[in-house]
């Protein structure tokens, strides 16, 4: 059983994070997700949203790790329970793989929460427990699967500040749209005078 | 994004589009009026079961880092 852990800090306020957390696939950097499913949402008697959503990815194993664990097609599914607190200002996401669960347990953990110094910042928290069954070279494989993590890892946080930009320039266009809709009725109203 | 299912991309993304605005201007900004994309909900939901079932994903029984994960099956 392998552990992997990190944290991060992003540049930006806990809301806008969360929002771009709720918002992260499809990007650029993981392009191995290609289906995501909301199977169930809810929200609590304390104001928190529950949501179970179904993710389908490839999981992108090295041709060799593929050829001893014995499997063709890597189309993995994950279900990840998530859980928005927007008074205590954390955002919980538990996932897990349901496809493959005979050979492999990729169980992973994430939160976010503003920086306990600085309100503008969100740090997150990642934790993965990797489990390799009933093959040999279970501790290689392991460790692999640790190190593909590690790099999806960073290639998740890229992903955050490219989903965080895209949503930024989708208001500017939106606030330059109505600026240019106010300006032209007063042009033609200076143009009167 | 596509939906598991792909007949049912088109209700995903409607509701996705309601969910998204709800959450970001009502739900993260502290206010409790309800959701307001319950029908289109239904709908989408109507359609991923489905698909699930069809292609036999098995969304049942899961457990995170439970008691249970170390046996070998």
């Amino acid at each position: 059983m392998k552990i992997w852990a990190s944290e991060h800090i992003f540049n930006h306020p806990w809301e806008t994070v969360t929002n771009a957390a709720m918002q992260k696939y499809p990007n650029p950097m993981n392009p191995g997700v290609f289906g995501v499913d909301v199977l169930d949402r809810s929200v609590d008697t304390q104001g928190r949203l529950h949501s179970t959503r179904l993710l389908s990815t490839e999981w992108g194993l090295p041709a060799m790790a593929k050829s001893i664990i014995g499997v063709t097609r890597t189309c993995t599914y994950v279900q990840e329970h998530s859980v928005v607190d927007p008074k205590e200002k954390t955002f919980e996401l538990k996932s897990t793989n349901i496809s493959f669960t005979n050979l492999v347990s990729v169980d992973e953990k994430l939160t976010y929460k503003p920086h306990p110094q600085d309100p503008e910042k969100t740090v997150l928290t990642q934790e993965a427990l990797i489990s390799v069954k009933g093959v040999s070279l279970s501790s290689y494989l392991e460790s692999l699967m640790a190190k593909t993590i590690s790099v999806n890892a960073s290639k998740g946080r890229e992903a955050m500040e490219w989903v965080i930009r895209r949503l930024n320039t989708e208001i500017e266009e939106l606030a330059a749209t109505a600026r240019s809709s106010i300006r032209v009725p007063m042009a033609a109203a200076v143009a009167d005078k | 994004m596509n939906s598991v299912g792909e007949a049912c991309t088109d209700l995903k993304r409607e509701y996705d589009q309601c969910f998204n605005r709800w959450f970001a201007e009502k739900f993260l900004k502290g206010d409790r009026s309800g959701d307001p994309c319950t029908e289109t909900f239904r709908k989408y939901q109507r359609c991923v079961q489905k698909a699930i079932k069809e292609k036999d994903i098995p969304i049942d029984g899961v457990e995170f880092m439970g008691p249970n994960k170390d046996n070998s099956t």
